[in-house]
């Protein structure tokens, strides 16, 4: 003790009697620190591998896709979302296994996958676009009601245009002539206020803006 | 600094802490990443456009410009644009956000998934395998490192991933048909147009509305400062035709580089293909196989046929259209087992089944050029024209420097640089600093130079000026007119003329929209209405898009309806819409199978729009609009 004079020796006791006082519970929060971060590793090394596997089946099903094969494109997207309901692969094979399934006319297994991934994709946008398909696939199926049921809710402001005209389109079907009219020119409104198109996609939407127009006319009166 | 230490060791001890956790389970990653580049073109997200990326992209399409234009030359304003820089840096943006947003959603392809799509690209392979040396060859010609390659590739993997659904839209039948029916009903009209020229009489000018025109556009009558040059032009062309090549210097050069006269073995075939792909499913090979073995059959029978059959049955949309004749080709240009068949036949002879990575072929061969040597008189004037070329290039790197230097030593005359370089001195007529001239005059560095005070007022000569080709201009301004303002009583009856025009315009203007207003309204007014024509939505080829929306925009469940539009040319036109036909809902009009293929890709195209821009929603985008403008 020589070695240390009066001031820090009084200093070496107060530490000690500071690490008395507190030495568990900064060894705890240390210790739940650490574990945190580490789980917080596993669980990321977890999701990436679930990613890894996920991926291998979905290079399948765009193989099956590309070669029309609906009932293989069928199990893939089923084993996907069967074993990995989390990763995004789920809801994109759903998407891509529907369009399949449509293509090859069976719009009850196009729908049950749509609804999966409108109820359960972990991406909005994803959402947004499942559910948009399952409205046309309904509309295809003349299931009105449950067609306007997919669009209930308030896309992204992007997508707002598109489901407008689809709501346009279920009206337009059932005979309801002002309804689909109004539909349409909320539509254009929509489109007309997001703001100016940026990006390779800008070339796009002037075309689309015709598109709506052309069925709103179609309604009979223009603006 | 120890006392510090010392007497705050808790604080210390924290910090430590902080900094070599990260460590621990991030690497060293997490602090180099953070560095910032500063000119940096863009920002998405947490991944950065350097000035460098931006560039590249930018030169990438510059030169799709150019190729779009087929030779002709990009004016330079339309490749300094800054819509242009816009454009490439929100294309860069997207694909940053695309990545960014795959990364996000731990969408990967692992090395094995990598090694199959590498497998499955026929230019890497070889007898239809992949080789490892055609793959590290092809990477070479693209100066990449192959472990770059492999990185570049994987992301555009995982960004097709990415996009590929969002970009496969499900169009309802419904949905599509009510387009096309839109689009395809069409309407009767009949048009009565006014013209600006029938109103001219009715025009009253004041008299002082000329002479105000020209105070106050003074600007449109300016006529820019011109001048009339004299210039010597020093080039290798011109230095080429004036070379003298002797008959030995040709007959040593053909002898010595014989072997570029020859030209090996060419043949000619047609082909019938069916197609199987390696990768399609083994019953659909034999199908394909049955088909091609039936057609081989019938050929046998019948090999007169064979053209016609190529265009009914080929799956080779390139050469069925003409019999599936392919032209004269040399080894190394097709693949490898369909090579090997045309080699080995003889002229006019069909192959057996011919299996490649693409299907079953069926060849004939029908004809043979072999090989053969170019004779010195076939290729004199070309070898003639090559190396008085290379006496000219030789010259000219002689001379350009002597050039520049007497114009530039001896500024008040071209004289001495004409005698010395034996060149004849040229006159221009009057010429602007811009607008079109004549001859190298064009070049905008030359007239820039030519257009200082330099040469106009101290009458010295311009320096010699690189304009491209091997070839030098000096000039020097021989006469010269200031800028000025054409005087009034020139151009009067012509500002005249267009203010009375201006104000038909506006009477005829107002005329039809009064006419329409009362046609509307149901007042009966006779007018000479042209002859009916149907016209459908999607428009024909002789109506303006403007007049095509009017007729269709208006309100025409009561009939006949009215519209109006003005004219491009100052007039204005007036529809009647007499009756309403709607699209007869055949599905096998091709009208309507275009449509529905269009209506199909703007959706598409929508969707995949719509879903870029949640993606800026999402991530942050950030441009540095000053590094953007930066050359």
């Amino acid at each position: 003790m020589a070695a240390y004079d009066l001031e820090e020796q009084e200093q070496l006791a107060e530490l000690k009697t500071w690490w008395h006082q507190h030495g568990n519970r900064v060894t705890n929060i240390a210790l739940i620190v650490a574990l945190a971060l580490a789980g917080w590793q596993g669980w990321n090394w977890w999701q990436r591998n679930q990613a890894t596997q996920a991926s291998a089946v979905y290079m399948g099903l765009e193989k099956a896709a590309a070669g029309k094969d609906a009932l293989h494109a069928r199990e893939l997207a089923g084993e996907l979302i069967d074993k990995y309901p989390r990763t995004a692969y789920a809801a994109m094979g759903a998407l891509l296994s529907a369009r399949v399934q449509t293509d090859a006319g069976d719009g009850k297994n196009a729908q049950a996958q749509l609804q999966w991934a409108a109820d359960h994709s972990t991406d909005p946008a994803l959402r947004d676009l499942a559910r948009l398909r399952l409205a046309a696939v309904l509309l295809d199926a003349k299931s009105y009601d449950a067609a306007l049921k997919a669009l209930d809710g308030t896309p992204a402001d992007a997508f707002a245009p598109r489901f407008e005209e689809m709501k346009g389109d279920i009206e337009a079907a059932r005979g309801k002539v002002a309804e689909a009219r109004a539909d349409y020119e909320s539509a254009i409104a929509k489109l007309e206020k997001l703001p100016a198109d940026k990006g390779e996609s800008g070339a796009v939407r002037e075309p689309y803006h015709q598109v709506l127009q052309s069925k709103l006319e179609a309604m009979g009166a223009g603006k | 600094m120890f006392d510090f230490v010392r007497n705050n060791r808790r604080i210390v001890q924290v910090v430590l802490v902080a900094i070599t956790l990260p460590f621990a389970f991030w690497g060293v990653d997490s602090y180099v990443r953070n560095a910032s580049g500063g000119d940096d073109v863009a920002r998405v997200g947490d991944s950065r456009i350097s000035h460098q990326e931006f560039l590249q992209a930018l030169q990438a399409q510059q030169e799709r410009l150019r190729s779009s234009m087929g030779g002709r030359p990009v004016p330079q304003e339309m490749l300094d644009a800054p819509e242009l820089r816009e454009a490439v840096i929100n294309g860069l943006i997207d694909q940053h956000l695309i990545s960014l947003h795959a990364t996000k959603s731990k969408l990967s392809v692992t090395e094995q998934q990598l090694a199959q799509f590498l497998a499955s690209v026929p230019a890497l392979q070889q007898d239809g395998k992949f080789s490892r040396e055609r793959y590290e060859a092809v990477v070479a010609a693209q100066n990449m490192s192959i472990p770059a390659f492999e990185a570049q590739l994987r992301q555009n993997l995982t960004l097709q991933q990415s996009m590929g659904v969002v970009a496969l839209p499900i169009v309802a039948t419904d949905s599509a048909r009510r387009w096309v029916a839109a689009e395809l009903e069409e309407r009767e009209v009949t048009d009565f147009v006014l013209h600006p020229e029938q109103f001219l009489a009715q025009v009253k000018l004041g008299t002082d509305a000329a002479k105000t025109f020209y105070d106050t556009n003074r600007k449109q009558f300016e006529l820019p400062q011109m001048a009339r040059v004299e210039y010597l032009v020093l080039s290798r062309a011109a230095l080429g035709e004036q070379a003298k090549v002797s008959e030995e210097d040709i007959s040593a050069w053909y002898k010595s580089h014989i072997d570029q006269y020859a030209a090996p073995e060419e043949r000619r075939a047609s082909h019938i293909l069916i197609q199987a792909d390696k990768s399609a499913p083994e019953a659909a090979v034999k199908a394909a196989q049955t088909k091609a073995e039936a057609l081989l059959a019938e050929l046998k029978k019948n090999p007169k046929e064979f053209a016609a059959l190529a265009r009914q049955n080929s799956q080779d949309p390139g050469s069925a259209t003409h019999g599936g004749d392919l032209d004269w080709f040399r080894r190394g240009a097709m693949v490898k087992p369909f090579e090997d068949a045309v080699f080995s036949l003889k002229e006019g002879e069909i192959s057996n089944l011919v299996r490649s990575d693409f299907g079953f072929h069926i060849i004939l061969l029908t004809g043979i050029k072999p090989a053969h040597t170019q004779p010195l008189e076939a290729v004199r004037d070309q070898i003639a024209a090559e190396l008085r070329d290379q006496v000219a290039a030789k010259k000219y790197a002689e001379m350009a420097e002597g050039f520049g230097n007497t114009v530039y030593e001896q500024a008040d005359s071209l004289q001495p640089a004409a005698d010395k370089f034996k060149l004849k001195i040229e006159r221009s007529d009057w010429i602007a600093p811009q607008g079109a001239a004549p001859g190298p005059l064009a070049n905008p560095k030359l007239r820039a130079a030519i257009f200082t005070d330099d040469a106009i007022k101290e009458h010295r000569n311009t320096s010699a000026i690189d304009i491209g080709n091997d070839t030098q201009v000096a000039a020097r301004v021989v006469d010269y007119k200031p800028a000025a303002i054409r005087p009034f009583d020139e151009v009067k009856a012509a500002i005249e003329q267009k203010l009375a025009r201006d104000e038909a315009v506006k009477l005829t203007r107002k005329a039809g929209e009064e006419q329409l207003a009362r046609l509307s309204k149901g007042d009966a007014i006779s007018l000479a209405w042209g002859k009916a024509r149907n016209v459908p939505r999607m428009g024909v080829r002789d109506l303006a898009p403007d007049a095509l929306r009017a007729i269709f925009r208006v309100d025409a469940r009561k009939l006949p309806a009215y519209a109006g539009t003005a004219l491009p040319d100052g007039g204005y036109a007036l529809y009647r819409i007499s009756l309403i036909k709607p699209w007869d809902g055949k599905e096998d009009d091709p009208r309507a199978k275009m449509l529905r293929q269009q209506y199909e890709r703007v959706t598409a195209g929508e969707e995949v729009a719509a879903w870029l821009a949640t993606l800026r929603q999402r991530y942050p985008v950030e441009i540095n609009t000053k590094a953007l403008a930066e050359k």
